[in-house]
């Protein structure tokens, strides 16, 4: 069923669902952009609709939520390690198709990666229930249809924002009764169907053409351009990546936490190992090692799809202007000049 | 709610080895199932966790030797025989022993790349028997460097041995790499035989590449790779080569898969 | 030609004397460096008509038109009448009785800026309208003042070597949680600015007492963790200047204080010009005016009626560091 919804209806839906729901949306905090007098968009806790950036592709993608920044695994004495609690509450997170799929990218690591269950992942992730935004323009670094991540039917409404009203429709029987007394319309949410930017992936048949592309010139160029800041690796939807480390209180050095936070195969300490060793010591090695990951060895291990969803957060984020889809599109032109070489 | 994989559990500190100044074996009371070449994700006071290789099994009780390198791994060394080390695994793949039995066997080890195949190299010592023989060539930096003297004395009675410093002459020590005596081996009077690799990143591929020369076949050769990890399950990312997890598929790789892993 | 002009006089109309006789530059201001480039065809225009038909980028920032003669001078000030409304009156929002004669004065020079946030991506404010604002409170009027407003500590517009130099800095906040540790922004304080950064247990910590405020740490921070204050704070670095005797970079005399505050001081300027001057504006740099009160009674006057917002750091005092162009060049005969 659809609804017609005025904006006062919904924040008091809001109202109802906060009760039993943290709700997350990307949210406008003025002026605390990258650069003065610029804004960030990034998810956080909603009190009105009316806050819901929807027509603007926000900074940082919802999988904050689901797997926060900075997050504290274990509590720990000398005697014991104690694992770290959340409270009840149920989440509903606004997002668009590509960000959803991306969620689906997150649960393959975390939740089938290597036949285990990431337990920190998991309980955040059964308490998740997506709020579909429409995409009302394309924006202009998205490529979500090259990635065939444009859709989605894992959502329990999907909402097309308007001025001053709202179309919802509501796909999951739970959210059914709040919208029983609106105007029943004729919306059915629409995906886009095309997008300014278009991607053309590799095909890296063997390990012979692995070799090869290991090898490309290419990637030589990122070696002045990449500040290995690591703001594309941030930015994704579908990087999951993480580092360890405890914390010990400064008033008791034997009590503490064990932590994670994320990191990023970008930075240079990312392989490095006890005693100072690591590998992929150039942005190079590590702008190859991230575009393989996003286009082709996330799929030659689970099979189904690319790692990257189009997002295209990272090419919004790089303060040093590099477009991750023409990275891509340059990585196929030269994948296919190799292959006439062989052939 | 499933069970957390992550949490490290203790066990007790029985024995504390000095190996080298900055290396200590530890040995801890433990009666898990594990196969020599795993490692653990040990709790690490102050710092985190790092993933350790099994160094010694026995009946009840598992060894780590640890090296005190960087922040990382020294505040390990304060810890006292009777104390807990926190620790969970053991994880990844293992060197297959039943494949190594009744053939000959040839291990090649650098500096801390002992520790990994010391379980294996005491279990074929333990057993000789189920071994056709087994050539060991193991070679550290210097004489400071040295680890496990005890065992490399005692394996000189039931291993062909070559043993060898970088650049110091002494006593029963060779001088040179590893790679400079893997010529020694009698490949050519082999019937069927396994060489096992182990040490850091350059010497690994120096030695297969030596070996290869010596007209050794791909599928012979298996090798322990090392990498950060902060999961040991295939989540944090970090040990990652191409479609390769080390923590899950490694350490041990068959060298036809391991040459495909580039860094 | 005339051999009998009162150059004094036409300096205060903005037009400077030439080396050629009976030849002026006219120099029209343009507060805080950024306007319309619609107004360029009538800075052509008066070049080509009776200038000798090139401009220079004045040093202040202004257009500077060469060869102008005498006779033109009461046709050219009727022609720029257009654009000193344009610029003084709507932009700057000056209160002037009369623009029919040219500029009035010269005495407040023009208000030099970078290009501030409306570009630079290191600018951590709009340094063209906080310019403008200053021109209110500094024009007309017969008093000596130069000024430069910088968009950051980089201070690309030289606010250390004029007589008040504004300098933009931002109050950065860190939010532990976003963020990851990398180091980033420890690398640009380290490389950019102060080194106040530092790492401890997986996250930064800060040595809050000399942050230059540049906002490095934001631009390179990948996950957001480091934002600006919404608030805009600046730097005063004061007594700057060059000259052939003791040329000095200026010493900073305020520091973490509000837009207020700075119109508060420079609303004072005037004030403490005349007080010291006794009322006659003649011309005298700043510093030179500064050190004449002596820093004591320049701070407290020009600092009276300002409420300092409680961030506010104020120099006690300044210890000013010339370059003497002639050993001990400030000890001079008692006879003269």
């Amino acid at each position: 069923m659809s609804y017609a919804v005025s904006i006062e209806k919904m924040d008091k839906v809001l109202k109802e669902l906060k009760k039993k729901y943290r709700v997350y949306a990307p949210i406008r905090f003025e002026k605390r952009g990258r650069y003065s007098d610029t804004d960030l968009i990034r998810y956080a806790e909603i009190d009105s609709v009316k806050d819901v950036v929807y027509n603007e592709k926000s900074d940082f993608s919802p999988k904050e939520v689901i797997h926060p920044i900075t997050q504290t695994l274990f509590h720990f004495t000398e005697y014991e390690y104690r694992e770290s609690q959340i409270d009840d509450k149920e989440i509903l997170i606004f997002a668009h198709p590509c960000d959803i799929n991306g969620i689906k990218r997150l649960d393959t690591i975390f939740l089938e990666n290597g036949n285990n269950e990431d337990v920190y992942y998991k309980r955040l992730r059964d308490k998740v229930k997506f709020v579909l935004m429409e995409c009302q323009e394309d924006w202009d670094t998205c490529f979500c249809i090259s990635m065939g991540s444009n859709q989605t039917d894992d959502y329990s409404l999907a909402i097309k924002f308007g001025e001053d009203q709202l179309s919802v429709e509501v796909k999951d029987n739970e959210f059914e009764g709040f919208f029983a007394s609106e105007e029943e319309i004729d919306f059915t949410y629409k995906f886009v169907t095309a997008n300014q930017e278009e991607v053309n992936l590799p095909k890296i048949d063997d390990k012979e053409m692995l070799k090869k592309v290991y090898d490309l010139k290419m990637w030589e160029d990122y070696n002045a351009r990449c500040k290995d800041c690591g703001a594309c690796t941030s930015a994704c939807v579908t990087c999951s990546c993480f580092t360890t480390s405890d914390v010990i209180y400064s008033e008791n050095g034997r009590v503490g936490e064990r932590r994670r936070v994320w990191a990023s195969c970008q930075h240079e300490d990312f392989t490095e190992m006890a005693g100072g060793h690591s590998f992929r010591n150039t942005p190079a090695d590590r702008m190859r090692f991230r575009t393989l990951h996003k286009v082709y060895d996330y799929k030659e291990r689970f099979g189904e799809e690319h790692m990257c969803v189009g997002c295209g957060r990272c090419t919004d984020r790089c303060n040093q202007l590099i477009s991750f889809s023409k990275t891509i599109n340059k990585l196929t032109e030269e994948v296919n000049r190799l292959q006439k070489e062989v052939n | 709610m499933s069970e957390n994989i992550s949490l490290p559990k203790p066990y007790k500190i029985t024995d504390i080895i000095k190996e080298t100044e900055i290396e200590y074996t530890f040995r801890v009371e433990a009666d898990l199932e594990v196969e020599h070449g795993q490692f653990f994700q040990i709790s690490l006071p102050k710092v985190g966790e790092a993933p350790i290789s099994i160094s010694g099994i026995g009946d009840n009780w598992l060894e780590f030797t640890i090296r005190k390198v960087g922040k990382v791994t020294n505040e390990v060394f304060e810890l006292e025989v009777g104390e807990n080390l926190f620790m969970r695994g053991p994880y990844g793949s293992s060197f297959p022993i039943n494949e190594y039995k009744d053939k000959d066997l040839v291990v090649i080890a650098g500096g801390t790349g002992v520790s990994p195949v010391r379980s294996t190299l005491k279990y074929f010592y333990e057993n000789s028997d189920s071994i056709k023989s087994l050539y060991l060539i193991a070679g550290f930096k210097d004489e400071d460097s040295i680890l496990f003297e005890e065992d490399l004395e005692k394996f000189k009675s039931e291993f062909n041995t070559i043993y060898t410093l970088d650049k110091e002459k002494i006593d029963g020590f060779e001088v040179g790499f590893v790679t400079d005596h893997i010529a020694k081996v009698p490949f050519d009077s082999f019937e069927n035989y396994n060489v096992i690799i182990v040490g850091p990143p350059v010497m690994m591929d120096a030695a297969a590449k030596e070996v290869l020369k010596n007209g050794v076949v791909e599928e012979k050769i298996w090798v322990s790779f090392e990498r950060k990890m902060s999961c040991a399950i295939g989540k944090c990312g970090h040990c990652k080569i191409d479609e390769t997890y080390v923590c899950l598929e490694g350490p041990v790789f068959n060298y036809t898969k391991a040459k495909d892993l580039l860094d | 030609m005339n051999h009998d002009i009162n150059i004094g006089k036409l300096q205060r109309n903005c037009f400077r004397q030439s080396k050629v006789p009976g030849e002026f530059m006219l120099q029209m201001r343009v507060p805080g460096a950024v306007i319309d480039a619609k107004h360029l065809s009538l800075v052509q225009h008066v070049a080509e008509t009776w200038g000798n038909g090139k401009f220079h980028i004045g040093t202040r920032q202004t257009f500077s038109l060469p060869g102008i003669k005498y006779e033109n001078i009461d046709a050219v000030n009727e022609y720029i009448k257009s654009y000193i409304e344009a610029i003084e009156v709507e932009l700057c929002d000056v209160e002037m009785d009369d623009t029919d004669k040219g500029y009035p004065t010269i005495g407040a020079r023009n208000t030099t800026a970078c290009i501030g946030n409306q570009h630079c991506i290191k600018g951590n404010f709009d340094t063209t309208s906080l310019a403008r604002k200053l021109e209110k409170l500094i024009f007309p009027s017969n008093y000596h003042i130069k000024m430069s407003v910088a968009g950051c500590p980089n201070d690309c517009s030289k606010a250390h070597f004029t007589d008040f130099g504004i300098i933009g800095i931002a109050k950065m906040e860190y939010d532990y949680g976003r963020c990851i540790g990398c180091g980033k922004c420890i690398d640009a304080c380290q490389g950019h600015a102060t080194r106040v950064l530092s790492k401890s247990q997986g996250k930064i910590i800060k040595d809050t007492c000399c942050c230059a405020g540049c906002g490095e740490c934001a631009t390179v921070c990948p996950t957001g963790a480091w934002t600006r204050n919404a608030t805009k704070f600046y730097r005063v670095i004061i007594g700057g200047r060059a000259g052939k005797q003791y040329p000095r970079m200026g010493k900073m005399f305020l520091n973490w204080v509000t837009e207020d505050v700075i119109m508060g001081i420079i609303g004072n300027w005037q004030d403490f010009s005349a007080e010291i001057l006794e009322h006659k504006p003649i011309y005298l740099h700043g510093g030179h005016l500064i050190d004449r009160a002596g820093y004591d009674r320049f701070k407290e006057m020009i600092l009276e009626g300002v409420e300092l917002n409680p961030e506010s750091e104020v120099a006690e005092r300044i210890y000013w560091a010339e370059t003497e162009y002639r050993a001990n060049i400030h000890v001079k005969p008692v006879n003269k």
